[in-house]
């Protein structure tokens, strides 16, 4: 979603690079992505889920000086809702579904999501399900295209 | 006074999210499927408490979280299984395994309950996350409300080997009653995140009901223009980075 979104906010001129994507994974990597403050919100999200108060302190006002409260009160909303989802997942003991993994499969392993402690639940892709992921990633890249076109043309109107 | 007042913080915290938070507070409160009122906020107690527990600190601390044994500091109300259910997936839901989940069972945890409890965590969690983030204390826990647990399980819920360790609903085997659990989903489709609290329909409910607050709701989610005040990029950049903070693999 962040690619497809990088993509969208960019007037589809291109979906987002991995080094865009490599900003989950390595936060100093967030400046050189095309999605602005993103230094300031990953300081945030990173302070949020392991500073200590001073640092969550320093990130919060930060990202109040250059964004707004308004938008400082919605970062803090995602982060609190993320802080939830790994939970249900992890509590529930899920796996990947499916589709999921065949779209993300060129990814995961580059990222290193595949070596986190709960990789392990998921199954990997069977030989089908290799050979069909590339196709489904172009489905799934067209329709996120269709959908940030949707949009764009609303905004538009 | 009024829970979630937010009217004296000085960030301009929007209206529907009070609203949100306060109606967890009140789902945290009453008596749910398989809890009473007074052990779902008993739940949400440990889920505090157990940021504090030194048992789940050392076990965070150790290479393998099962090799070290002893007593959670707790408060007294609920059984020793679901206090640990509780605490470690507070402190440590990275390294829990089916193992632990059915050893919960053999102590007598029904998933029923495990489910329900889990859905009481995490909504805890997630009003708590907000206030840590925007440096504000926690809000007061709920007093519990009176009244029975209803007994509900809804059909067709059931252990599927590739989905989950817990029995959960599939839009493909659900009665209507459950028909509002996935919706704004593609047809007969749902995320197995979507279905982990199924087995407690009115958990996925609350669940649906703060994430729309607090991230998006599923129609918006599948519009790339943002309700916020941050664009959608910008969410989906917080959104990965703490899931990759947390090694959510999902």
């Amino acid at each position: 979603m962040l690619r497809a979104s990088i993509e969208y906010l960019n007037d589809g001129s291109g979906a987002g690079s991995e080094n865009d994507l490599r900003a989950i994974t390595e936060g100093s990597k967030a400046a050189d992505i095309g999605v602005r403050y993103s230094a300031e919100l990953t300081s945030f999200a990173e302070a949020s889920v392991q500073g200590d108060a001073a640092s969550l302190a320093t990130a919060r006002d930060t990202l109040r000086d250059v964004m707004g409260s308004e938008a400082l009160v919605d970062a803090a909303g995602v982060v609190a809702n993320f802080q939830r989802m790994v939970r249900i997942a992890d509590g529930a003991g899920i796996t990947l579904d499916a589709a999921v993994g065949m779209m993300s499969e060129n990814f995961r392993e580059e990222l290193g999501l595949d070596q986190y402690e709960t990789a392990g639940r998921s199954r990997g892709l069977g030989a089908i399900q290799r050979v069909l992921s590339p196709l489904l990633r172009g489905v799934a890249h067209l329709g996120l295209r269709t959908m940030g076109r949707r949009a764009r043309n609303r905004a538009d109107v | 006074m009024t829970a979630f007042d937010y009217s004296s913080t000085s960030d301009a915290i929007r209206d529907d999210l009070a609203l949100a938070h306060r109606q967890a507070w009140i789902h945290v409160a009453k008596a749910g499927s398989w809890l009473t009122g007074a052990e779902r906020v008993a739940v949400a107690d440990e889920t505090r408490r157990a940021r504090s527990c030194a048992l789940c600190s050392e076990r965070k601390a150790a290479l393998s979280p099962f090799s070290v044994k002893g007593d959670h500091e707790h408060g007294g109300v609920l059984s020793q299984a679901l206090v640990d259910a509780v605490h470690r997936v507070v402190t440590d839901a990275g390294r829990l395994s089916s193992t632990w989940y059915q050893s919960l069972l053999e102590d007598g945890l029904s998933p029923e309950s495990y489910v329900e409890a889990l859905g009481v965590v995490v909504l805890v969690v997630s009003v708590d996350e907000f206030h840590h983030a925007m440096g504000m204390p926690p809000e007061p826990l709920p007093a519990p409300l009176p009244g029975e647990p209803s007994g509900y399980r809804p059909q067709g819920a059931e252990v599927e080997e590739d989905a989950a360790w817990v029995p959960v609903l599939s839009p493909k085997r659900m009665g209507p009653s459950e028909a509002d659990l996935f919706a704004g989903m593609p047809a007969g489709q749902a995320p197995n995140v979507v279905r982990a609290l199924s087995l407690v329909p009115n958990e996925v409910r609350a669940w649906r009901e703060l994430a729309g607050a607090q991230y998006l709701s599923p129609q918006q989610m599948q519009d790339f223009d943002s309700p916020r005040a941050i664009d959608r990029a910008q969410i989906e950049l917080v959104a990965g980075r703490v899931s990759a903070l947390n090694e959510c693999f999902y």
